[in-house]
């Protein structure tokens, strides 16, 4: 296939926007082709396909939300169609609508952001219904008991033996961590209040874990780097708990060409303030760190007004957040790993806390300087669902448009928040930053987020001729045209047409297969068999995920040191 | 004014669903287009003039000047009234269920009996029913936080459960009795209940219940004084004191 006379964006090859022809051939981009089948895109924009890094689209907690929310179900009807499967839903969609809703943005790839290990075939038979796109799911250790004893131990070797085996047994393609060690807290009906505050029964602290998992996460030579939830998220004063805990970080090596930690949903962890009365912004003092430190990146977990439903291995947030919506709720113990909620939510206009939140993340995203160390996601389905994407694309690329909606919110914004002020427009090549080239590079994805030669041909085409386009005038258009790509191509097979899903083949599931040392492995399986005896409702050997739930692994190769060394 | 007729022609006990028998979407149209809407007839795609017999006695109108007489049994049919916002729906006969789904104004007469749903999420305008009304009118659909915002319910018989769940504004009169919990969770509506009910208001917040027969009334209900209303005296209750509630319910004495 060839893709004649776009203006193709591909940041990640210092491309910014040049009219060229892109060739297409096995699921790959290559230099040239012989294939006769050609797509039209002159003056169209071209990028590649969009990568979401941090999205809810699978697994046990979005399931329960699907079965809390028969209400939002049925705001997302579409039928089927000769190639569709029929979709429902609006903030938690079916596995099927997932799929077609990414792709009919121009998006490719989307990665679940946490799954307990335990609960990780569901994830998997849940991300095997999800079409079209390439997947993968990040693992949660952040509340794990053998985490945490390793930790106490100081026996680094055997914690990077235990994530290894973690995230094979749950094909995970990463570490994720959230609120570490309030899962365990919440056990016994408490929280861990910040990172030094010991977890109940453990004695270790959630600032010893993190940096536990992060040192582990490089012993082993992971693709991503750790993932982290903050501790205190979503409450008033957080900033200080999230720069403490960034600078706790500062001093690990990264292991790869990457950052050493990756913060999730950044906008609910630039909090200020002492309560919800004095609840203000804090995301310029965030975005000053960003930008004098190199060591850590963002997703953004933009709000935007309307419905969405929460969801988070962060259960004593969920329970709080359903006490003050006066919601209803679910909150789930995942026996020695985890615990978790979900809590459905509509952010108002003119309630103040939420538009300072919908500033909050806006600011973020146009203070922290280089767009590679932001990206743009909602933290689908918490902030707001994945749909709404070219919302946040047309906000951040037109001032005209923020001060139309600053307008039409709470006025408190304009007195907690520096948004109004606030003059960046980004241009066509930082919003392709931040959907698709910092996401794959972010994540570790050699072949995604680029248009290089050897890179996956996933292509988007958007209705857009940007040399007569104003994005900082036309935002209707702007966002009308990522909203609906003219064409999508996965792995070089169009798959959607002017919103038309016209093709729906089975995406890949990445997952890392990290080497260890054989003994260090067999020591930490001596006190695992102890725990599955004791404590599990499942036995080991029921335990692991089997290869027959991925139906096109993709397995991405990494391990110890010493290991790779002695492989080259 | 521009009336339109319509009779059911196949009904087969099949359940129809024709959310397009409103004034909003009929009132514009001519009689063919009108035959060439689509209706469900189970699982088939079916339509209109498949379904019924439509006459229309002048060309299109605005929808507030147009009146659809529904001639016969439209107990299995669906929807009728959806999302309407103007103009009149007479059912001469039964109607099906969720009739009236969603309705922000004018009015829906039914000389028979409503089916379950009745009013569901309704805004705005008038439902009134010679019969009685099945479970769950003016309540909001599964999951839903909010049922009824506006508007008015009137069933001259009486109603089945769950009446006016969720409620969050408008009002709902029934003649005569309600079955099990009427009010529940209401949000602020009034309910007017002229028969007996059965654990009436249970997670009420806000809002008011009367209930002129007999009632069962929830223990977490707090005795207030007796009042006089029209002429009539009753027992004054507040609650649920489950949901620290401030709702009032009345039941005559």
């Amino acid at each position: 296939m060839i893709i004649k006379g776009g203006v193709v964006y591909d940041p990640a090859n210092g491309i910014y926007g040049e009219e060229m022809d892109l060739c297409l051939e096995g699921g790959r981009i290559v230099e040239e082709t012989g294939e006769k089948d050609v797509i039209d895109a002159r003056g169209l924009m071209v990028m590649p396909g969009g990568v979401d890094a941090h999205s809810h689209i699978a697994g046990p907690k979005i399931n329960s939300g699907r079965i809390m929310r028969p209400d939002d179900s049925r705001m997302g009807v579409e039928p089927r169609t000769g190639v569709c499967r029929p979709c429902t839903g609006y903030t938690v969609p079916n596995c099927y609508a997932i799929g077609y809703r990414y792709a009919r943005m121009g998006y490719t790839t989307a990665f679940e952001a946490a799954t307990p290990i335990i609960e990780s075939r569901h994830t998997h038979e849940e991300l095997e219904e999800i079409p079209i796109l390439d997947k993968g799911a990040l693992t949660l250790f952040g509340s794990n008991w053998t985490v945490m004893e390793c930790v106490k131990e100081n026996d680094l070797a055997k914690l990077a033996a235990y994530v290894a085996w973690g995230l094979k047994s749950s094909r995970g393609y990463g570490v994720k961590i959230v609120n570490p060690g309030g899962g365990e807290a919440w056990g016994f009906g408490a929280n861990v209040k910040g990172l030094h505050d010991p977890v109940p029964n453990f004695d270790v602290t959630p600032a010893e874990i993190i940096k536990g998992l992060a040192r582990a996460n490089e012993m082993l030579r992971l693709p991503h780097s750790i993932h982290l939830h903050f501790n205190n998220l979503g409450k008033p004063g957080n900033y200080t708990t999230a720069l403490e805990t960034l600078d706790l970080l500062k001093d690990i090596k990264a292991s790869r060409m990457r950052q050493v930690v990756h913060i999730a949903h950044m906008q609910f962890s630039a909090y200020g303030g002492t309560g919800w009365r004095d609840f203000d912004s804090k995301a310029p003092e965030i975005a000053d760190y960003m930008n004098k430190n190199n060591h850590a990146t963002m997703d953004l977990g933009q709000i935007l007004f309307g419905s969405a439903t929460t969801m988070t291995a962060d259960a004593p947030l969920e329970y709080a957040n359903a006490r003050l919506l006066h919601q209803k709720w679910s909150n789930c113990d995942i026996e020695l790993e985890e615990s978790s909620g979900v809590v459905p939510i509509f952010y108002a206009r003119m309630m103040p806390v939420n538009a300072i939140q919908w500033a909050i993340g806006l600011e973020l995203a146009l203070l922290t300087k280089d767009p590679w160390k932001v990206l743009l996601t909602t933290d689908n389905p918490n902030g707001s669902p994945f749909v709404n994407y070219p919302e946040v694309i047309a906000l951040l690329m037109s001032q005209a448009k923020r001060a139309e909606e600053i307008s039409r919110v709470h006025e408190l914004v304009t007195k907690r928040t520096a948004l109004p002020s606030i003059e960046r427009e980004m241009d066509w090549s930082e919003i392709a930053i931040m959907t698709r080239s910092a996401s794959a590079r972010i994540l570790g994805l050699e072949d995604k987020g680029h248009l290089g030669p050897g890179a996956d041909a996933d292509v988007a085409v958007y209705d857009i001729r940007p040399d007569e386009v104003d994005p900082s005038v036309d935002h209707a258009l702007v966002k009308k045209a990522f909203t609906t790509a003219r064409y999508t191509i996965k792995g070089g097979v169009l798959v959607a047409r002017d919103g038309q899903i016209v093709a729906a083949p089975q995406g890949r599931t990445y997952w890392v297969d990290a080497e260890v040392p054989q003994a260090d492995t067999e020591r930490m399986m001596a006190d695992l068999k102890d725990k599955f005896e004791k404590y599990y409702s499942v036995r080991l050997g029921n335990y692991m995920v089997q290869d027959e739930y991925l139906s096109r692994p993709q397995v991405v190769r990494a391990g110890t040191r010493a290991r790779v060394e002695v492989a080259q | 004014m521009r009336t339109i007729t319509i009779r059911p022609a196949l009904m087969d006990g099949v359940p129809v669903e024709a959310e397009r028998i409103t004034p909003d979407i009929l009132a514009g149209l001519s009689l063919k287009e009108m035959e060439d809407l689509e209706a469900w007839h189970g699982n088939r795609r079916l339509r209109m003039a498949d379904l019924f017999e439509i006459s229309a006695d002048s060309g299109p109108a605005s929808p507030e000047e147009t009146t659809l007489v529904l001639d016969g049994d439209f107990t299995p049919v669906k929807r009728i009234g959806e999302k309407m916002t103007a103009g009149l729906v007479e059912i001469r006969g039964s109607a099906g269920m969720h009739t009236g789904n969603n309705m922000r104004g004018g009015e829906i007469r039914i000389q028979g009996d409503a089916g379950d749903w009745l009013g569901r999420e309704m805004k705005g305008g008038k439902i009134l029913v010679k019969g009685s009304a099945g479970n769950y009118a003016g309540s909001g659909y599964r999951g839903e936080k909010c049922g009824m915002r506006g508007g008015e319910i009137l069933v001259e018989g009486s109603a089945g459960a769950f009446l006016g769940e969720h409620l969050c504004g408008g009002s709902i009169r029934i003649g005569g009795d309600a079955g099990d919990f009427p009010g529940a969770m209401n949000q602020g509506g009034e309910i007017f209940i002229g028969g007996s009910a059965h654990l009436p208001g249970a997670e009420m917040t806000k809002g008011r219940i009367v209930v002129e027969g007999q009632a069962r009334v929830l223990p977490s209900y707090q005795l207030q004084e007796n009042v006089e209303m029209e002429g009539k005296s009753y027992q004054k209750l507040t609650g649920d004191l489950v949901e620290n509630g401030k709702g009032e319910l009345y039941i005559a004495l």
